[in-house]
């Protein structure tokens, strides 16, 4: 009896305790993400405050009389017409194509026995691993000579080929789990790869081919490095280029600067929100369990 | 062989494992080889030969590039040296405050996967628009830091955060931290999903503190999640090029110079692809030796699994 009191009392001293500890605990991780916000909040406003605003108020202040102007202002002097027009033909070929390559691939990886298998899943686990955006120059080299710097195809095949290896790998994984059974049956009643491919794993494969869509958007619309050596020409630029430039070129015209910031970032933002749950299945699938 | 097999038994034309393997793989691997593996290779022979970018013929010039930029580049060994600290830097804290994030939120506490997604936020913005970000907060005359500090009374402590070439690099580290944590932090959430509860609580029951089931029980269960979390930091601050371009174009005095953007900057804006090659090599030898005992490292524990 008083041993079941006396545990009792030290259960509700624990839980008292671990209470305050929540407390404290939530607390510290509120100003920290506090913290973390700052800067987006610093960002949005700025974007809405006229020069003279920018210089007198102060950073945290909203802005009084929301200029903005400042968007579409910053929206013609960084031609984002063009540069939106781009990154949306760019992302919008590149990510669905190199999904469905890699899917095909992978599916032959996981599910078709044939000579070379390991050699070729090894080659690609290595291309998820290596930098290659450290070799600019081999690559403008390699596109120049085929005549396609400036043009959409000289910057989606490159696109293509880094996103394969992360893709194929992740999907070749998914799709060694997928039991026997669902396919065999098809096979005897004389059903060729494509066809399983196409009616039975891609649809079951839904949501991490959802995962890796949403994962790939965000990586192909902030791509920077490749397209700076790729896309020369003005007309053809992409968003992230748009900004550089506009960074470059108008940097002291705060305002604006901090409206193009805000329509740059927005898109991949908006998606990020809606989609956030893929995210993270995206990520961990590949990175933890494979 | 088989092929004539399939057309005396008069099987659909693709009725081969081989071929359909085959075509299923042909588009993603040829594509692969082409404009990822090529380029890597390539970048090994262009590293051998004096060449600008543009003329037909190339000089096979052997080991000069590596002998110049190794002796006579007076940046290299300041752009080597500020890849070190920024590896280090990027191994040890994105992944500790990562670390510590996730822990909180794996606790229950109010709108806990509110503040998950705040961290991860500056994750999925582009490297280039959160360079234009911090540059502008870094703004020593308006920009936040500046304005926060003097209203904190603190003026004195206002620096040209970008422009003073002994902390610019550190500067701009900042600004990568701020972007990476959340990607940590996911990892590692993830990775205490797979940490035993019950073996937690059987600790607590035994008497363990909380520090001491960390230390016993958290942290072994966290081994591999540590080891691909410390890994991909590594890989990635190697390649760290959008933010430095779009922070410091590698100044002030290349006081935040990098191989890669030096690598970028000798090929692409001096037109000396060999050096700029050799610097590529570097770099990519650097980044095999972290790969491939990591990948090592998986083929052997997946191996124990089976």
């Amino acid at each position: 009896m008083t041993l079941s009191v006396s545990a009792a009392a030290g259960e509700v001293a624990e839980r008292q305790q671990r209470d305050w500890v929540l407390i404290a605990l939530w607390l510290t991780l509120a100003i920290v993400a506090l913290i973390w916000i700052a800067p987006f909040i610093f960002i949005v406003f700025t974007s809405l405050k006229s020069n003279a605003a920018v210089m007198s108020s102060s950073a945290f202040a909203p802005p009084v009389d929301p200029k903005f102007g400042n968007y579409s202002g910053a929206w013609d002097r960084g031609r984002f017409n063009t540069t939106v027009f781009n990154s949306v033909i760019i992302t919008v070929i590149k990510v669905p194509l190199g999904l469905f390559i890699s899917a095909m691939a992978a599916y032959a990886l996981a599910k078709i026995e044939f000579k070379g298998r390991k050699l070729l899943l090894l080659a690609i686990l290595f291309g998820t691993m290596i930098p290659f955006q450290v070799m600019l120059a081999p690559l403008f080299t390699l596109v120049n000579g085929l005549h396609l710097i400036d043009t959409y195809p000289g910057i989606i095949l490159p696109y293509l080929a880094f996103g394969i290896p992360y893709q194929v790998f992740i999907l070749q994984s998914f799709f060694r789990g997928i039991p026997k059974e669902l396919s065999e049956a098809a096979r005897i009643d004389g059903a060729s790869h494509f066809v399983i491919f196409r009616r039975i794993f891609l649809p079951v494969s839904l949501p991490v081919l959802a995962a890796l869509l949403i994962l790939d958007f965000v990586s192909t619309w902030n791509e920077f490095a490749m397209a700076l050596v790729l896309l020369q020409d003005r007309a053809m630029w992409t968003l992230p280029l748009g900004l550089s430039a506009f960074q470059g070129q108008f940097s002291r015209d705060y305002g604006q600067l901090n409206a193009a910031i805000v329509m740059t970032v927005l898109p991949a933002a908006i998606v990020y929100l809606i989609f956030q749950r893929y995210f993270v299945s995206g990520l961990t699938s590949g990175a933890v369990k494979g | 062989m088989r092929c004539l097999e399939c057309l005396v038994t008069s099987k659909p034309i693709f009725s081969d494992q081989r071929t359909q393997a085959a075509l299923l793989i042909a588009p993603a691997i040829v594509i692969y080889i082409v404009f990822a593996i090529y380029p890597m290779v390539n970048v090994v022979a262009l590293s051998f030969q004096h060449w600008n970018g543009l003329d037909a013929n190339k000089e096979f010039v052997g080991l000069d590039n590596y002998v110049d930029i190794f002796t006579k580049d007076p940046v290299f060994w300041g752009a080597f040296h500020n890849t070190v600290i920024w590896t280090i830097l990027s191994t040890v804290f994105p992944p500790l405050v990562g670390l510590l994030l996730a822990l909180g939120l794996n606790q229950p506490i109010f709108g806990r996967n509110g503040l998950r997604a705040i961290f991860y936020l500056p994750v999925i913005i582009a490297p280039i628009a959160v360079a234009t970000m911090w540059r502008w907060m870094y703004d020593p005359f308006f920009g936040l830091f500046g304005q926060v500090l003097t209203s904190l009374g603190l003026q004195a402590w206002v620096q040209d955060w970008l422009g003073n070439r002994n902390i610019a690099l550190y500067s701009a580290f900042v600004a990568y931290l701020w972007q990476t944590v959340g990607f940590s932090m996911v990892l590692f959430l993830a990775g205490l999903q797979g940490v035993s509860k019950t073996l937690i609580e059987a600790a607590r029951i035994d008497g363990a503190g909380r520090l001491n089931v960390f230390r016993y029980v958290t942290l072994p269960a966290l081994k591999p999640t540590i080891t691909v979390v410390l890994v991909l930091a590594i890989i990635s601050s190697l390649k760290a090029f959008d933010i430095i371009y779009g922070l410091t174009g590698g100044g002030p005095a290349q006081s935040t110079q990098m191989l890669a953007l030096w690598a970028f900057t000798q090929s692409m804006q001096i037109f000396d692809f060999g050096r700029g090659s050799a610097i590529s090599v570097v770099l990519l030898l650097i980044t095999l030796s972290v790969v491939i005992p990591y990948l090592r490292w998986t083929r052997k524990s997946e191996e124990n699994e089976e």
